[in-house]
């Protein structure tokens, strides 16, 4: 299989710290990574990375063939419209616009709106009835599901999610994960930074950070 | 998507952008009331020096060169220099424009009334309600210019003789007498006051100068330009006689409505400024509100150029929409500075509407610099909640 993120000696530093530091590991399409660590161990900071959202100090970041390193602002921009689906934990939804329009909005940045396309997105993550409703009338999972459907509208090469149950309710959780596990199952690449073990076991390799180096690579048995 | 996009952006924010509509809905109601009146001042002030009375004079002599009315009589009087009333009178038709108010000739006479001596003034009297609007009339105007049975008499004559509307006035001159009903008393609040107006063939008769006049006054509307350019037909017209506009009330004609126009441009660009500094006001504020929302557009592909032209286009609906229910507003606003201050109504110009919503866009635009700021946020610190 032919390696979707390849990252090498990863180099990151906010004033004299160090979020990163020599992290080098590579990604094979239709993998699903866990990446682990406590906090402040450079997990989200390696997701804004690949995700174009930040620019490493060193090192190469290339994704799906692109080294994240090298693009400018609005390479960047083209970057992140093209290849990545981005999860929140914080849900992120623009609030006074309904489910439907927030997964299109991600349409219109990325080239043109297709209603009936962004409809099936929400109906394939359980949605179709709350389709015109705002987020704020939306229940925590429902959000979350929104933002899954907004992140797969574009077919990106990799789906980051940083903490996606990190806010929600056992239930909602599960609905989450089987949405995750349906992904994975179709073949999407999927890099998920969790604190919860339960869920890095779900993941076929677990990669766990401290102090902003790899500490250990875990393969699901 | 755009225009979906742009109407859920003001609906989502009609609270604090309402307080910016309102600012350019006021801003564009006192433009446009002021800009109509801008257009319309001119025609306006035009009928208010019109009220003043005659501006133009024609005469034999330099004896016209004084400016009022009854200067210009008083000069007459004391050495009469009688013009040929269908020459002079003929040309005055020939060249009468739409901007000729009104237009009478004049012979006075001392006549004598029961051996009183009283100033008798033959004119048109069909005209006098137009060449000297400001007279207080008690009884009736005399409608007809060849009417010889009737005359108006100033207060003062009325009050010495002791006469009031409908009785009777016999005048005396070198032997001739006309016998005359008093239709009407006039209160000039000047020296008419002490005259006696008659139609002219009745004064003419009384004279015995048929067929001359001493002066003709005209009240001709319009710019001082315009009234400057018909005296010179006139006078290329009339050679040998006096053609002068009296001109302390052209002069103060031009010189108010540049004052005026000055005024009004000023008053159009101190409230474009503070339409704009209000717009701004809120912009900032929206601005930072707006921090979140663009940061997640910029994080899930939205460039720069796509996302504030989202918030410029709805900032020009903003400044569209105040513009043009401000219009609407100015219009009535128009109306009613018109009534308070002209004692008519500013018919309203439509041109102005494309040209008030272009400034309130325009103000609109500039006052949204804040936005500018959006295309600083840095999508990783929003996200991380700073």
């Amino acid at each position: 299989m032919a390696a979707v993120v390849q990252i090498e000696n990863l180099r990151k530093e906010f004033d004299n710290v160090r979020a990163l530091d020599g992290v080098t590991f590579s990604v094979e399409s239709g993998e699903w990574i866990a990446i682990m660590g406590p906090s402040g161990s450079g997990k989200t900071t390696l997701i804004n990375i690949l995700g174009g959202l930040d620019t490493p100090t060193s090192g190469q970041a290339v994704v799906d063939g692109t080294d994240v390193a090298r693009l400018d602002e609005a390479g960047l921009t083209r970057f992140r419209s093209e290849k990545i689906g981005f999860v929140f934990q914080q849900f992120h939804l623009v609030p006074y616009l309904t489910a439907l329009e927030n997964v299109m909005l991600a349409q219109y940045f990325h080239s043109t709106t297709d209603e009936g396309e962004a409809r099936a997105a929400l109906d394939r993550v359980g949605l179709a009835d709350r389709i015109d409703h705002l987020p704020g009338q939306l229940s925590g999972g429902e959000q979350q599901r929104v933002a899954v459907a907004r992140a797969l509208i574009n077919h990106p090469k990799l789906i980051l999610a940083d903490e996606p149950t990190g806010n929600l309710d056992e239930a909602n959780e599960e609905i989450v994960l089987r949405l995750f596990r349906e992904l994975h199952a179709e073949g999407h690449t999927i890099l998920m930074v969790t604190h919860a073990p339960s869920i890095g076991q779900l993941a076929d390799r677990r990669i766990d950070l401290a102090h902003g180096r790899l500490a250990q690579v875990k393969v699901r048995a | 998507m755009f225009a979906r996009l742009v109407w859920k952006l003001v609906r989502g924010s009609r609270g604090r952008l309402g307080v910016a509509l309102v600012a350019v809905i006021s801003g564009a109601a006192v433009i446009s009331a002021l800009l109509n009146l801008q257009f319309d001042i001119e025609r306006k002030l035009t009928q208010e020096f019109r009220l003043l009375g005659a501006n133009l004079v024609i005469s034999r002599s330099s004896a016209a060169q004084t400016g009022v009315a009854n200067q210009a009589a008083s000069d007459a009087l004391a050495s009469p220099t009688l013009m040929d009333q269908s020459a002079v009178l003929g040309q005055v038709e020939r060249l009468r424009t739409p901007d000729v108010v009104a237009a009478a000739p004049y012979l006075y006479v001392v006549a004598r009334v029961g051996g009183a001596p009283v100033v008798v003034a033959g004119t048109w009297l069909d005209q006098t309600p137009k060449l000297d609007p400001t007279w207080k009339l008690e009884g009736n105007w005399i409608a007809s210019r060849v009417d010889e049975t009737q005359c108006l008499i100033g207060r003062n004559v009325a009050r010495q003789f002791q006469i009031a509307p409908g009785g009777q006035l016999e005048l005396s001159y070198l032997g001739r007498s006309a016998q005359l009903r008093v239709a009407g008393i006039i209160d000039a609040g000047g020296a008419e006051d002490n005259q006696v107006f008659a139609n002219l063939p009745a004064v003419q008769t009384l004279a015995g100068t048929q067929g001359e006049i001493e002066l003709v006054q005209l009240s001709v509307s319009g710019t001082s330009a315009r009234i400057g350019a018909y005296t010179s037909r006139l006078a290329t017209s009339l050679p040998g006689y006096d053609v002068r506009p009296i001109r302390q009330v052209t002069q103060a004609e031009g010189s108010l409505l540049d004052r005026t126009r000055l005024l009004i441009a000023s008053m159009v660009v101190l409230i474009l400024l503070l339409t704009a500094l209000s717009v701004l006001a809120t912009m900032a504020a929206l601005a930072l509100e707006r921090r979140k929302d663009v940061g997640l557009m910029k994080a899930i592909g939205g460039p720069i150029s796509r996302i504030v032209a989202l918030f410029l286009a709805e900032v020009g609906v903003l400044g569209a929409t105040g513009g043009l229910i401000g219009c609407i507003l100015g219009v009535a606003l128009a109306r009613w500075m018109g009534q308070r201050v002209f004692g008519t109504s500013i018919a309203p110009r439509w041109d102005i509407f494309p040209l008030t919503i272009a400034l309130m866009v325009g103000v609109a635009l500039a006052g949204a610099l804040p936005l500018r700021l959006l295309g600083r946020v840095k999508p990783a610190v929003i996200l991380r909640g700073e």
